[in-house]
């Protein structure tokens, strides 16, 4: 059962401020139950900080928007990772046959300017990470 | 204080259940619950508002009801104390917590249980005396509210379901007529 405002804002909350407001409860639960976890009160926090009570307890009351630096200093002085970026596989080609007009973008060791080239054939041996292929490339 | 309903405004999150209130006036109860009217005025066309607003209801619908739950990490308060159910009246409404730089809105509410929480109506934190005056309204008007219900849970008029999600009347008929 929902109101009928309800139905309506659930419909219409935009994408982001969904990720934002996500992202922010998860960051503000965590730091809260490490800080219960290890025992630490926001002052001690803050003196191993450098910054003052009030500073902290702001970071921690929500009236802060956490940047990646004050981010990157609060995970070094819990001992854990706040923020984590999911790595994404390379997609990557081994088409040794039949290989059709695939345009590579070439990255050379020797820091050469980087140049589009068309091959007909997948070089055997050319390593595979110094191979960056086009992502609009059909 | 006049009369009230107290309704679900939403019970379909997985981990806790909103309350609202509406007032009645007359014999006729107001088509529009107090929290409605907050959603319904910020987060309109043009408002100024409206993106926080937004903000407010998702962590509402999401993070608390969803997620975690009414945990103390979501609303201000400033002292831990057991609580033995039902909760003995006193006042205890308080605001959901803010998120972002000075964030604008307020909006109250009454923490029953981690999977009930009543909303009633709020306001801009900020603003001009005129303003901060409908504010301070709100606020008493939210204790009130908050008074009435707490009593009810105390003397039995109300009590908790055993699913623990939803309150329900003495003659478990009729709606919540506070």
């Amino acid at each position: 059962m929902k109101s009928k405002t309800v139905d309506k804002l659930l419909k219409n909350t935009p994408q982001d401020v969904k990720i934002f407001v996500d992202w922010c409860a998860d960051l503000l639960v965590l730091i809260n139950q490490l800080l219960r976890e290890k025992q630490i009160t926001k002052k001690e926090l803050a003196e191993k900080m450098d910054k003052s009570p009030s500073e902290v307890s702001k970071w921690l009351s929500g009236e802060h928007n956490f940047t990646l630096r004050s981010l990157a200093k609060l995970s070094s002085e819990l001992g854990v990772k706040l923020l984590e970026v999911p790595k994404r596989k390379e997609n990557l080609f081994k088409q040794k046959q039949n290989f059709q007009n695939v345009a590579l973008f070439v990255k050379s060791v020797k820091k050469e300017p980087e140049t589009i080239i068309q091959t007909q054939e997948y070089y055997q041996n050319l390593k595979i990470d110094e191979l960056t292929t086009l992502s609009n490339v059909g | 204080m006049s009369i009230f309903a107290l309704e679900i405004w939403y019970d379909e999150a997985s981990i806790c259940t909103f309350y609202t209130v509406k007032k009645i006036t007359g014999n006729s109860i107001n088509s529009f619950s107090e929290t409605d009217s907050f959603f319904e005025t910020y987060t309109e066309q043009d408002n100024p508002f409206q993106e926080q607003a937004f903000q407010l209801f998702h962590l509402i619908t999401e993070s608390i009801g969803n997620k975690y739950g009414a945990i103390d990490d979501f609303f201000d308060r400033t002292e831990n104390y057991a609580q033995a159910l039902p909760p003995k009246p006193k006042q205890r409404v308080e605001e959901i917590k803010n998120f972002g730089i000075n964030f604008p809105l307020r909006l109250f509410c009454l923490r029953i249980t981690e999977k009930i929480v009543v909303l009633f109506n709020g306001g801009i934190k900020n603003a001009e005396n005129a303003q901060k005056s409908d504010l301070s309204g709100k606020f008493f008007e939210a204790q009130e509210f908050a008074k009435r219900i707490l009593q009810a849970l105390y003397d039995k008029t109300i009590e908790i379901s055993e699913d623990e999600r939803h309150l329900k009347y003495f003659d478990e008929i009729n709606n919540i007529i506070l």
